[in-house]
């Protein structure tokens, strides 16, 4: 990998912000900047499928309360 | 394409030429002459599958049968459509990786050389699998490019040769995925860091994980497919306790990141004109590198919008229609993107440009007809109609073809040292979006009127728009010729204007600001110093 530097470790709080904009897809470059040196690619990609799992669930929960609501 | 060999390069001390003849071809680790073979076979691919498109459209152009038995046109339809996703535009994306990954984060080559070689020449033998399953008894396989159970289990031995096909392109893709990953994340250059990596090298590192996820899921299912045929399994046999529409939805979860698959590189290809072109740097890069890996995890969630009529709960309708159209929002984030980096830019329209605005425009409309029919009530009455035919065909010629034709425009400079010619790429490019649009504007209407796909006879009603689809076809392949000739002419003849360093005065990333053109066979021996 081309960064050397010692990556500062993220909070939490960023990773989930990072991983919310990048499902939206949007991201403010400096935003972008700092996640990419402080945030791990391994703490990215499992915030990601953390991400995936919410928004999944989220989808289900509310197909589920329409699909209750007709019935 | 074959000009870039440099022979002034072979007295280099640390660097050789070529082999001479067509051991140069056989044997090459070179990224830049696996690349050449990637686009010259994809081409040929390309040529093939668009003669049997021609053959489809000969047949439609008037109701009642003319040409070709109902059986043959099946395995036209099918072919036509294996060809070209397998054959044609996923071997020309990974062709553009070949030559302008390493090019663009500043490595010699890509990491596994001989791998890279490998995964090229497996791709003649699949083909000539595929293309020679028309000859065996049957003929070639006939059950749609989905090779849906059980249609799939009881066809002849072109069936057999289209899974050995299949399973021998996706080891090829997933070597070549491997190899663009470990090259990108390994060979950048010393200050090329993530966030300065070209949008095209995004897009291909996010394509390639994708490619790895999914190709294993598409070589289960022929596989089992393959044991249901010959060893006596029931995995899509209902009589043996199996379902037919897990083949579906295995496919399927296959299926659906297979189109990223065919259209994120593209996304990178557009993503590198439209700022050259625009004279700007591209607005919103995070976004857009944060919109394709959005994109790419959405793509596994939305696999059953394909099935909406094969039968499920109404919770599953619901999830699926509702993830499906979610996955517009980051595809708009890339249009306006796109759109924003054009607004106020000191614009010019060679013919990189007016593929990549093409594109724009008629990607655009294909991703709205997805829209459309990603609502289930809708897609009921559209499922399997011409108007889905003309939703894929907006979305992969006039969005991954007409990128990578306006790819190939872009970086030919840069291969060959030479200009194709101005004149002729404009012809080109007009002459393929009016016939593009001419044949497949029409079957929007054919498939609300309700005609099916795949028959190769309809009812007299439709008789007016097939005409002017198939004189659209037809068309669109002369033009296509027209293609051939212009790449023809700058890549072997060596014909056009020398072109310089950086013959486009946008476009800044390595390629153009480090390398000369022609790029010398062996380019970034010593890593670019970046600041």
């Amino acid at each position: 990998m081309a960064g050397e530097q010692t990556p500062k470790s993220a909070s939490p709080l960023q990773l989930a912000k990072a991983v919310f904009w990048s499902f939206l897809g949007i991201r403010r470059r400096a935003a972008h900047e700092s996640d990419v040196t402080q945030l791990k690619p391994a703490q990215v990609i499992i915030a990601g499928l953390v991400g995936a799992a919410i928004f999944v669930l989220s989808l289900v929960l509310l197909v589920k309360f329409i699909v209750s609501r007709a019935a | 394409m074959s000009a870039v060999i440099d022979s002034g390069h072979a007295h280099d001390e640390q660097a050789h030429g070529p082999y001479g003849g067509i051991m140069r071809w056989v044997t090459t680790t070179n990224h830049k002459d696996i690349g050449t073979l990637y686009l010259w076979f994809s081409f040929t691919m390309f040529l093939v599958g668009g003669v049997l498109a021609l053959a489809i459209r000969a047949e439609l152009f008037r109701p009642g049968l003319q040409f070709w038995h109902p059986e043959f046109f099946n395995q036209l339809t099918t072919m036509h459509g294996l060809i070209m996703v397998f054959g044609a535009i996923m071997p020309a994306f990974v062709g553009f990786a070949n030559w302008q990954v390493p090019m663009m984060i500043g490595a010699p080559d890509m990491a596994f050389a001989r791998l890279n070689n490998w995964s090229f020449w497996m791709l003649p033998v699949a083909a000539t699998l595929l293309v020679g399953s028309f000859f065996v008894p049957g003929g070639a396989t006939a059950a749609g490019w989905t090779i849906y159970a059980p249609l799939s289990t009881q066809m002849g031995p072109g069936m057999d040769l289209a899974i050995f096909a299949l399973h021998i392109m996706g080891a090829s893709s997933i070597m070549g995925s491997i190899n663009i990953i470990t090259t990108i994340l390994n060979m950048r250059a010393p200050g090329m860091t993530l966030i300065r990596m070209p949008l095209f090298v995004w897009t291909w590192l996010i394509t390639a994980y994708l490619l790895i996820a999914v190709m294993p899921v598409l070589a289960g299912a022929i596989t089992m497919l393959l044991t249901d045929r010959h060893f006596g399994t029931s995995f899509f046999n209902a009589a043996g306790g199996g379902d037919p529409v897990m083949f579906q939805h295995i496919f399927w979860f296959f299926g659906h990141p297979e189109v990223y698959i065919m259209i994120l590189p593209g996304f990178g290809i557009i993503s590198q004109v439209i700022p050259a072109f625009s004279r700007k740097p591209l607005f919103g890069y995070s976004s857009m590198v944060y919109a394709t890996a959005s994109i790419a995890v959405l793509s596994f969630i939305v696999w059953a919008h394909h099935m909406f009529t094969v039968g499920m709960p109404t919770a599953g309708i619901l999830f699926f229609m509702y993830a499906t159209v979610l996955i517009a929002v980051p595809t708009g984030v890339k249009v306006f993107n796109w759109l924003t980096t054009m607004w106020r830019g000191s614009m010019s329209f060679e013919t990189p440009m007016l593929f990549a605005v093409g594109f724009i425009f008629v990607f655009t409309m294909g991703g709205f007809t997805g829209l459309i029919l990603a609502i289930m009530p809708i897609d009921i009455q559209l499922q399997d109609t011409y108007y889905v035919v003309a939703h894929f065909h907006y979305v992969l010629v006039a969005g991954s073809l007409f990128s990578l034709f306006a790819g190939f425009y872009f970086w030919v400079p840069k291969w060959t040292g030479r200009m194709y010619d101005e004149k002729l790429g404009k012809w080109h490019f007009w002459l393929s979006m009016i016939f593009f649009n001419v044949t497949f504007f029409p079957m929007h209407f054919l498939g609300l009127a309700g005609m099916p796909r795949r028959i190769p006879d309809y009812a007299l009603q439709f008789a007016g728009f097939n005409e002017i689809a198939s004189i659209g076809a037809f068309g669109f392949g002369l033009s296509q010729i027209l293609f051939l000739w212009i790449a023809l002419k700058v890549t072997v003849l060596g014909q056009g204007e020398r072109a310089g360093q950086r013959p486009w005065d946008g476009a800044d990333t390595l390629e153009w600001t480090h390398l000369p053109s022609p790029a010398p066979y062996h380019s970034f021996h010593e890593q670019p110093v970046l600041g």
